[in-house]
């Protein structure tokens, strides 16, 4: 039981897509660029050559951002998507009808359609790969070359998280919204 | 599981084409396999898709790789994997690969053929070796052999080079850093390496630290306190991070430098103890750089750089604590290459940045010992001839524009006949890729070793599949000087198909020639007919060393075990075979943040070590060949490129290794083809928008290519990813995606290494 969140040190990255690829790896998420559970957003540098303002240029690692009040969970007619004990958002792939409501209601676009389990998919901390068999990260933190990610328990006021969290100042994505993310990002 | 399909029809006529497979029991995983909950195999190995050489474990269940895993063991890859490394699983799992020995049956470059035994594929080099080489009166150079991966490199040249007896080898050091080696080898007498963690300030000149990653450079930059001033004709993803951008005009970044050097002379910025004590010819820089007059106001007139800034950067340098300016690894650009490199050299030499924190260091490599081998002596072989007309050049890897030059217009002094050429696609990696497919068409033996068919593989006559490194154990590594370490590549599974190891290859290949080869040599050698005659064929063919396979009378297993146990002890063999990984302190080493780990604790690191040595200023032999001893700008290194024509510029993608993972599907996903970067003004004033075709046209060939406008190009630029272009259809993935920058390079060289200047054409472009 734990109450798992990510902070991301997001100026350190740098684009590199080792976790886009290491998560596909490790949760078979299909091939194709429409099919990914995360992504890097971002905008490149403002100004005209040769005064480029390259502080204006920003990534940012995207994903679902776990959020503890769950549009996607809210509108599931079938209660497919569920909290799981470590508050992790999941979907069951039993239950999901594809009837795409949760895809409409996620403010950040971190839902696809895994067209092999025809399910509803999206990011789940690696809840039923690396978690499951007693891991204690994800496969994107642990691969990031620039150490942009850290995951942990929020609970635990020890984590390393927790600490960060403590310790930097941080925003979350479309706060406004209510959603309350579990997904911090480091200023 | 994903369908194979098999060509009956094919088969029947006796031939198949590459890209068709026979069917296989081999169990293929889906393009991305889920891991499982239960608990697996953690087999540690060393990533081999670029040459970083990152430590991993990769994670097998019932013998299939389903992930692959950072080593957090390993000092020089700081526990990471980059998108490559993580995509390694789809190199293995390629249904394009090389699978079986393969004889040419259609033209060369065709694709079409056969599929034969390991033995039949032996059978048929050797006959023709022996052809050739009696042809050749016994010279054994007129077999080349090449080789693009660093790891193996020693044991192939053993086998080609002592064994087989050819001098002729060549890697790609001539088409990418060898200038860089040289420069830093003749100025300080070591190529050493570069602190990057321990620098409070540094300068880089177009290394693109963050898209072509190097460990452990490329992850302490982000987390070391320093400022980064980045120059580069390109705002790349490491411009973009630096503190400071200087966009700088191609090739000029010499001038940068010359003046950072006057600036410091000038104004008296540079460490005089240091200088005093280990700068021999002083003077004549001073002299030399004082009258030259490189000011910053002569810089900016080069380099474009605003003189203000030069100044400031220069003083901000020189007051640093640990400045280092970064001396890059790449491919060569301009004539002025070498000079370029040295100049940054002398940088660091007058911040006294060498050989302490922060700064090129020496430290403290293992040493390991060699395997000895028997060397034949071939008293008929004449030696290379690649360096002819090079001032120093690299004795081991050569010049292949020169080689290249020498063969396709029939000017070496002897023919070369034959060529075994492995992981080195020279139909994409150099200029002017008809050249090199006229001296492969001159060959009367092409034999390829590969995992993958590429378009140098297809004008090959014979095709030896070698298995991939997730398929192998190699001979144990060591790595690095300030925090040194030994690494081992355990095989994680078998060889798929009938694909074998490098070794294993060499052994079969060895066991066949072995004898007739000696018999060629006994045919046209005075002195080996002399020892036969004094001791008899079998002592003058064992004694003299005749048996190739001398190297593989153990397996590899047992090599490393016996050389590593008796170097090192059985902990060091067992850590290598359980954690890939051993240095001193692996037991103790900690995480000090998120995945990031201190391994040597830092009074033990080697930042500084005795050494007597001098930093040389002032190069003899290059005045002696008619070129600038110590560094200056000749005006012919000026950026001047015409009226509406552009300068092209090559680089990678942070998702690519040159052509080597140009068919690896998962990457593609992220860069299926490459762009033409164009700056977005010229773009808007040509009509030209993002995606729009455009044809690049050189002296050389021409291209066509998608535009991508950009503000982040200078506006008389263009720039193209490497490794695009594939020809070979044997590359479902790769084949008729983008364009290859090689198709229109001019192929020029400097002529102080010998190597491919590779930012030196320039191109007229139309909107199609
Ligand atoms: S980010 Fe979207 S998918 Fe994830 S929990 Fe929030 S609403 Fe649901
Ligand atoms: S691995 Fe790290 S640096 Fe690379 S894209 Fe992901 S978050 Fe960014
Ligand atoms: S940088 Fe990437 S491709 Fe290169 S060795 Fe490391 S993980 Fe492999």
């Amino acid at each position: 039981m734990a109450r798992y969140g990510m902070a991301l040190d997001y100026k350190n990255c740098i684009n590199c897509k080792a976790c886009e690829v290491a998560c596909k790896e490790e949760n078979g998420v299909e091939l194709g660029a429409e099919k990914h559970r995360i992504w890097v957003g971002g905008n490149d540098p403002k100004g005209e050559w040769p005064l480029l303002d390259i502080a204006s240029a920003a990534f940012l690692p995207s994903q679902c951002q776990q959020c503890e009040d769950a549009p996607c969970q809210e509108v599931c007619p079938t209660h497919a998507t569920y909290y799981d004990e470590n508050h992790v958002v999941r979907v069951d792939s039993e239950k999901c009808i594809l009837c795409s409501y949760c895809m409409n209601a996620c403010p950040y676009d971190a839902r696809y359609v895994d067209d092999r389990t025809m399910t509803v998919d999206k990011c789940t901390f690696c809840s039923d790969t690396r978690l499951a068999r007693g891991e204690t990260t994800t496969a994107c933190q642990n691969t990031c070359p620039t150490k942009v990610r850290t995951f942990g328990d929020l609970d635990d006021p020890n984590s390393e998280i927790s600490e960060l969290l403590r310790t930097r100042e941080h925003f979350s994505l479309k706060a406004h919204l209510g959603t309350n993310p579990k997904l911090f990002y480091l200023t | 599981m994903k369908k194979i399909e098999v060509s009956r029809r094919k088969f029947l006529q006796g031939s198949v084409s590459l890209c068709v497979y026979a069917s296989s029991a081999m169990a293929m995983p889906l393009a991305t396999t889920k891991t499982s909950k239960k608990n697996a195999e953690d087999v540690p190995y060393l990533c081999n898709m670029c040459r970083n050489k990152c430590a991993g474990f990769a994670r097998v269940e019932e013998n299939i790789i389903t992930k692959l895993n950072p080593n957090h063991y390993f000092p020089k890859s700081r526990n990471m994997l980059c998108p490559k490394g993580n995509a390694a699983i789809q190199a293995v799992y390629d249904k394009d690969r090389l699978k079986y020995p393969l004889i040419r049956m259609g033209k060369r470059g065709d694709g079409r053929y056969r599929r034969v035994t390991w033995d039949e594929a032996y059978e048929y080099i050797k006959d023709k070796l022996v052809k050739i080489i009696d042809e050749e009166k016994d010279n054994r150079s007129t077999v080349a052999y090449c080789n693009g991966e660093g790891f193996n490199k020693d044991e192939y040249i053993k086998f080609f080079g002592s064994k087989l007896g050819s001098a002729n080898f060549l890697d790609e050091g001539s088409i990418c850093l060898n200038t860089k080696l040289g420069a830093t080898q003749l100025t300080i007498g070591d190529v050493g390496e570069m602190d990057v963690a321990g620098s409070d300030y540094m300068i880089i000149s177009g290394a693109n630290r963050y898209e072509s990653l190097i460990t452990p450079d490329s992850v302490d930059m982000l987390h070391a306190k320093q400022k980064l001033v980045v120059l580069d004709p390109r705002c790349t993803m490491t411009a973009i991070k630096a503190d400071e951008y200087l966009p700088v005009n191609p090739g000029t970044d010499l001038a940068f430098c010359l003046s950072m050097i006057y600036i410091a002379i000038k104004d008296e910025l540079y460490d005089k103890a240091y200088v005093k004590t280990y700068f021999k010819d002083f003077d004549k820089l001073k002299k030399h750089i004082l009258s030259k007059k490189y000011t910053a106001k002569w810089a900016e007139s080069k380099t474009h750089i605003p003189a203000e800034r030069i100044k400031r950067i220069t003083k901000e340098f020189f007051a640093a604590s640990h400045p280092l300016y970064y001396l890059g690894r790449r491919s060569v650009w301009s004539q002025n290459d070498f000079q370029f490199r040295r100049a940054m050299v002398l940088i660091n030499a007058l911040a006294g940045s060498i050989n302490r924190k922060g700064g090129i260091i020496f430290g403290k490599p293992f040493h390991l010992h060699e395997e000895e081998i028997n060397e034949p002596l071939y008293s008929n072989t004449v030696d290379r001839f690649d360096l002819d007309g090079i001032v120093y050049g690299s004795q081991k890897g050569g010049s292949w524009l020169n080689f290249r030059e020498k063969i396709v217009t029939n000017t070496s002094p002897y023919p070369v006949k034959a060529m075994f050429i492995r992981k080195h696609n020279l139909m994409q990696n150099m200029p002017n890729i008809e050249k090199t497919k006229k001296m492969l068409n001159m060959m009367d033996l092409v034999v390829v070793l590969d995992t993958m068919p590429s378009d140098t593989a297809v004008m090959a006559d014979v095709i030896l599949p070698e298995c991939t490194f997730l398929e192998r154990e190699d001979m144990v590594v060591s790595f690095n000087r300030l925090e040194p370490s030994l690494a081992l590549r355990n095989q994680a599974i078998k060889p798929m198909y009938e694909s074998k190891s490098m070794q294993d290859i060499l052994k079969g290949l060895g066991k066949k020639l072995s004898v007739p080869l000696f018999k060629v040599s006994a045919k046209h050698d005075a002195d080996l007919q002399e020892s036969i005659k004094n001791y008899g064929k079998e002592k003058a063919f064992t004694e003299g060393g005749y048996n190739m396979t001398e190297l593989y009378k153990y397996d590899i297993t047992t090599r490393n075990k016996k050389l590593i146990t008796a170097q090192f002890g059985k902990k060091v063999y067992d850590s290598l075979k359980k954690r890939g990984v051993w240095h001193p302190y692996i037991d103790t080493q900690k995480e000090i943040f998120n995945n990031y780990y201190e391994y040597y604790p830092k009074e033990k690191r080697h930042y500084t070590v005795e050494r007597n040595y001098k930093v040389h200023c002032y190069l003899k032999k290059l005045e002696k060949h008619g070129f600038d001893p110590i560094p200056a700008w000749n005006d012919h290194y000026d950026f001047k490129v015409p009226k509406e024509a552009f300068r092209v510029i090559t680089g990678r993608y942070v998702t690519t290794t040159q052509s080597a993972t140009a068919n690896n599907e998962m990457l593609k996903d992220f860069q299926e083809e490459n762009y033409l970067w164009i700056n977005n003004d010229v773009a808007d004033s040509l009509g030209i928008k993002l995606g729009d075709s455009v044809a690049v046209m050189s002296s050389v060939s021409s291209i066509v290519i998608k535009a991508y406008p950009t503000n982040k190009i200078a506006p008389q630029v263009l720039w193209l990813s490497h490794g695009f272009g594939i020809h070979a259809r044997e590359m479902t993935h790769a084949f008729g995606k983008g364009a290859s920058d090689n198709m229109i390079l001019e192929d020029k060289f400097e002529k102080i290494y010998g190597c491919a200047t590779m930012h030196e054409t320039n191109v007229t472009i139309r909107k199609l």
